[in-house]
């Protein structure tokens, strides 16, 4: 009977026992699987949105997209843009809050986008959102809305939305503009519970009450090749802008407000494996020490020191391999309900995850639950190779 | 002896001296303690202020302290470069030359009360009295901080999950703990013990062993505290707290941990009573 | 003239307590040989269990030489002796230590398997073994399926597994009724008449009395040798 059957054994003769500590492996192995895919899930997440939008560069007035700041002469800049060799397409986002009124209740605090397209003759241009029913609004006074206002303002493709919107710090009093719903669309960088709607640049200004200067929030950039190379002929034709590549926008949330959850992750990490380290330890030392007659039996027999050392590492392997592996669909349901809490954070997108598998993380997992199954097992491990076999048949017959 | 009407004058000269030295001294700053050390600048250095990096309306000021700003979470990891101006020297460096004087606006107004139990009494007065102007409790504002309130309820979660690890764990620890009495537990009933009476003396010593375990683990939670704190705040170069063990999270804690403990062993106990006496003793 | 199993000059064990020095064994010479059968007998504390410890390896003496086939037990390393013990040494204890987890034929099939035997072989021994014990239709149970005297037949077996020169055992009828006792008793006269060589600490007079040579000690010295 090798190391792991005689472990095996070991278990299953106290299968209440067994089965607790499997299951409290399970627990926290779930927590720790969870905290190594939050630790990346969300840089992995926001890189797969930008990815997704079929945008690589970011052109801003802020070196960070979305911070207070817009590009003025954006039009002008766009076809500058648009003429290097390196770029394919540009699209110039501009936008504005929006209060859509219903018939009752009160009314719906929107986030409207106009864009404006300059690209080489045959080049796709993708608008920020994703058209589902209808088509993608293409005059003046069209709209493509989100389900959040369809649903609240009872309105469906082919009906019209009267909005009023705020384009500037100053406080404004501008005339309703009534707009014809040609879509419904997905805004991947929308909140859950934010309402979004998109239309021309022209239709935004014309609700701006035809004021709007011609400034920007965003200009999205396809390159035609390597995205640096573009960025960076970006900089040089346009001074004083921030053109971030997918990776430097990623990189600069990294660094801010992405870099609490990195940290909350290796301290719940650490925290997790210390936990399981020290329980798991406890229960086998428990085990151990319940049973060191048996053990001084053994090697009285002519078990070497190795082989019941060996037994006792099994025997840690064992409860922590099960509970690994159960703790990983456990995980995964942990995440789930974990990333439906999160995402109630204000200004996250609904596309956004937090927790995001990934082939490192469970790497990672299965190489911590191997090395706390070795330290766990370390004290007991020291127990049995140090039993003084004699002193503990003698105390055995007098106990 | 000198007059007094030439002592008079000299004063005034002095001061007038005095004052035109203070007019032609830059205005005051202070800036934040990581600035400081970014840039090596001490208490009297004197820096160039402008309204963007090409240095359009650049004027000079003097660092007339350090300080150390307040720690924002979502800020993590960036270092605060912060500086801090007289209102009016703000308002004069960010104005455009074209906007006239008084035609400015500010974001906020953070007011102390004498009593601070007062704040919503004298919020209403405020939004009364000023339409157009949102005034409200800090602790409010606080409070409607959406991004604080979904991490409560993040490591609330995580919390839980914990306690149910740890509630497993203690619950299989236990019963190899009331295993090894069985032969005790065993010869008690054989000689006439009845199980409740059993139950009440594990019920007992459970509780004081629970509550040992959380006394001991709340020192643990206080030493780790320290450390990590300790360590984060070195990492970061932050004065944030990252843990803080407040009374109620003592106290929740404990009436969590040692209810928990005694009545695993209680359980662990009742299953093994529900065996017969001599099962139990039988070797 | 039969071969020298183990060969003790002068052994003694002294355990250092808080209280002071405990001479617990003292200048035993002692020579077993193959097909030996020696009872140790002595009041309780004279050193019985030490010296049957010592003889199997599983302690050393803090002074004198025991020779184990030739070989200075002293000089061999932890996995030397434990190889030792598999393979040329039997143990049985007033306990009986059988794994409750495993069943007889698990728990005679230990020694086998430790020492690499191949499945088939370990099969046909473990059944030969039990049926030398008289427990072929017990082999599936486990011991606490099994009675006292049922389960010490069992560590018989188990200690019988890899045809041991010597066969040490502590008290085997400590807890056992007389009847049964006499059970085990008889077997392993067998076992001493089938060649291995026997080494049994006991109180138990009748036990003691079928022995072919009996050793009285008291305060750790072998005070008496009586030959039958």
């Amino acid at each position: 009977m090798n190391a792991l059957a005689f472990a095996w054994r070991s278990l299953v003769r106290q299968p209440a026992r067994a089965i607790l500590g499997v299951l409290g492996v399970a627990a926290v192995g779930a927590l720790l699987f969870d905290m190594l895919l939050l630790s990346q899930g969300l840089i992995t997440s926001m890189r797969d949105l930008l990815e997704r939008s079929g945008w690589d560069i970011r052109v801003a007035a802020t070196e960070l997209p979305g911070r207070s700041g817009r590009l003025t002469g954006a039009t002008a800049m766009a076809e500058r843009i648009a003429a290097l060799p390196s770029a394919k397409s540009v699209l110039i986002v501009r936008t504005a809050d929006a209060r859509i009124e219903r018939s009752s209740g009160r009314p719906i605090d929107a986030t409207f986008q106009g864009v404006a397209r300059r690209s080489r003759e045959g080049a796709s241009i993708t608008p920020p959102w994703t058209v589902t029913r209808g088509r993608d609004a293409r005059g003046s006074d069209e709209a493509v809305i989100d389900t959040t206002i369809a649903e609240a303002a009872g309105v469906d493709v082919g009906g019209r939305i009267t909005l009023r919107a705020s384009c500037s710090a100053d406080r404004e009093a501008l005339p309703p503009a009534r707009l014809t719903v040609v879509g419904i669309a997905e805004f991947p960088f929308a909140g859950p519970n934010e309402a979004a709607l998109g239309g021309s640049l022209e239709t935004l200004r014309s609700a701006c009450g035809g004021n709007a200067a011609d400034d920007a929030d965003l200009l999205l950039v396809t390159s035609a090749g390597e995205s640096r190379e573009t960025a960076a002929a970006i900089r040089e034709a346009v001074p004083g802008v921030h053109a971030l590549t997918n990776d430097d926008v990623v990189g600069r949330l990294q660094q801010t407000g992405f870099t609490y959850f990195r940290q909350i992750s290796a301290v719940l990490t650490a925290v997790t494996v210390t936990f399981a380290v020290l329980l798991i330890s406890v229960l086998l030392t428990v085990s151990v020490n319940q049973r060191l007659g048996e053990i001084a039996a053994l090697r009285a027999l002519g078990f070497s020191r190795s082989r019941v050392v060996a037994d006792v590492l099994s025997e840690s392997a064992l409860i922590v391999g099960l509970g690994g592996l159960l703790s990983l669909p456990l995980g995964v349901a942990l995440a789930s309900g974990l990333d439906r809490i999160l995402k109630g954070m204000p200004g996250i997108p609904a596309d956004l995850h937090f927790f995001v598998f990934e082939g490192t993380a469970l790497a990672v997992h299965l190489g911590l639950l191997a090395a706390t199954a070795l330290i766990a097992a370390l004290y007991p491990m020291r127990i049995v190779s140090s039993l003084p076999i004699a002193a503990t048949l003698r105390n055995e017959v007098i106990g | 002896m000198t007059p007094a009407w030439l002592s008079r004058v000299a004063l005034a000269v002095l001061l007038s001296a005095a004052m035109a030295a203070a007019q032609d001294a830059p205005p005051e700053v202070l800036i934040s303690r990581q600035l400081a050390a970014e840039q090596g600048l001490t208490v009297g250095s004197i820096v160039q202020l402008a309204v963007d990096a090409e240095g359009t309306r650049a004027r000079s000021f003097r660092v007339a302290g350090i300080y150390e700003p307040t720690p924002d979470p979502a800020r993590l990891g960036a270092a605060p470069r912060e500086v801090r101006l007289h209102l009016p020297d703000l308002l004069d460096l960010t104005r455009p030359p074209d906007v006239p004087a008084g035609a400015e606006y500010i974001g906020n107004i953070n007011v102390a009360l004498v009593d601070p139990a007062d704040a919503a009494a004298f919020s209403r007065d405020v939004n009364a009295r000023m339409p157009g102007v949102i005034a409200r409790p800090s602790t409010e504002a606080a409070g409607s901080a959406g991004p604080f309130r979904v991490l409560e309820r993040f490591h609330l979660a995580i919390a839980v999950v914990t306690i149910v690890a740890a509630t497993v764990f203690l619950l299989a620890l236990t019963i190899m703990l009331v295993d090894e009495r069985r032969e005790t537990v065993g010869i008690l009933r054989l000689i006439g013990l009845p199980a409740r009476r059993v139950l009440v003396q594990v019920l007992i010593e459970g509780l004081i062993v629970a509550g040992a375990g959380a006394a001991f683990g709340l020192v643990l939670a206080l030493l780790s505290e320290g450390l990590i704190n300790a360590f984060f705040q070195w990492r970061y170069d932050t004065a944030l707290v990252f843990v803080r063990i407040t009374r109620d999270v003592a106290l929740t804690s404990a009436a969590i941990a040692v209810p928990l403990g005694a009545s695993a062993t209680v359980l662990a106990s009742w299953a093994l009573l529900r065996r017969s006496g001599l099962r139990l003793a039988r070797r | 003239m039969s071969q020298v199993v183990v060969d003790a000059r002068g052994v003694g064990r002294t355990f250092e307590m808080p209280a002071g020095p405990v001479h617990a064994v003292r200048d035993v010479t002692l020579q077993i040989r193959s097909g030996d059968h020696i009872a140790v007998r002595g009041p309780s504390g004279c050193g019985k269990s030490t010296l049957l410890h010592m003889l199997g390896c599983v302690d050393a003496p803090s002074s004198g030489t025991l020779l184990f086939d030739g070989q200075d037990v002293s000089t061999l390393s932890d996995a030397r002796r434990s190889a030792l013990r598999l393979r040329r040494i039997g143990f049985i204890f007033q306990r009986f230590f059988l794994l409750p987890m495993l069943t007889a034929a698990e728990n005679v099939e230990l020694p086998l398997a430790e020492a690499g035997a191949p499945r088939s072989e370990r099969r046909r021994r473990v059944a030969e073994l039990l049926d030398y014990v008289g427990l072929s239709h017990r082999a599936d149970h486990r011991p606490s399926q099994l009675s006292g005297g049922e389960m010490q037949r069992v560590a018989i077996a188990r200690a019988l597994a890899n045809r041991p020169q010597l066969l040490l055992a502590d008290e085997p009828t400590g807890e056992l009724d007389e009847a049964t006792g006499a059970q085990i008793a008889a077997l392993l006269d067998r076992v001493n008449a089938d060649g291995t060589a026997l080494v049994i600490v006991t109180h138990d007079a009748a036990l003691a009395g079928r022995a072919a040579r009996v050793l009285t000690m008291r305060d750790g010295r072998i005070e008496q040798e009586a030959t039958r």
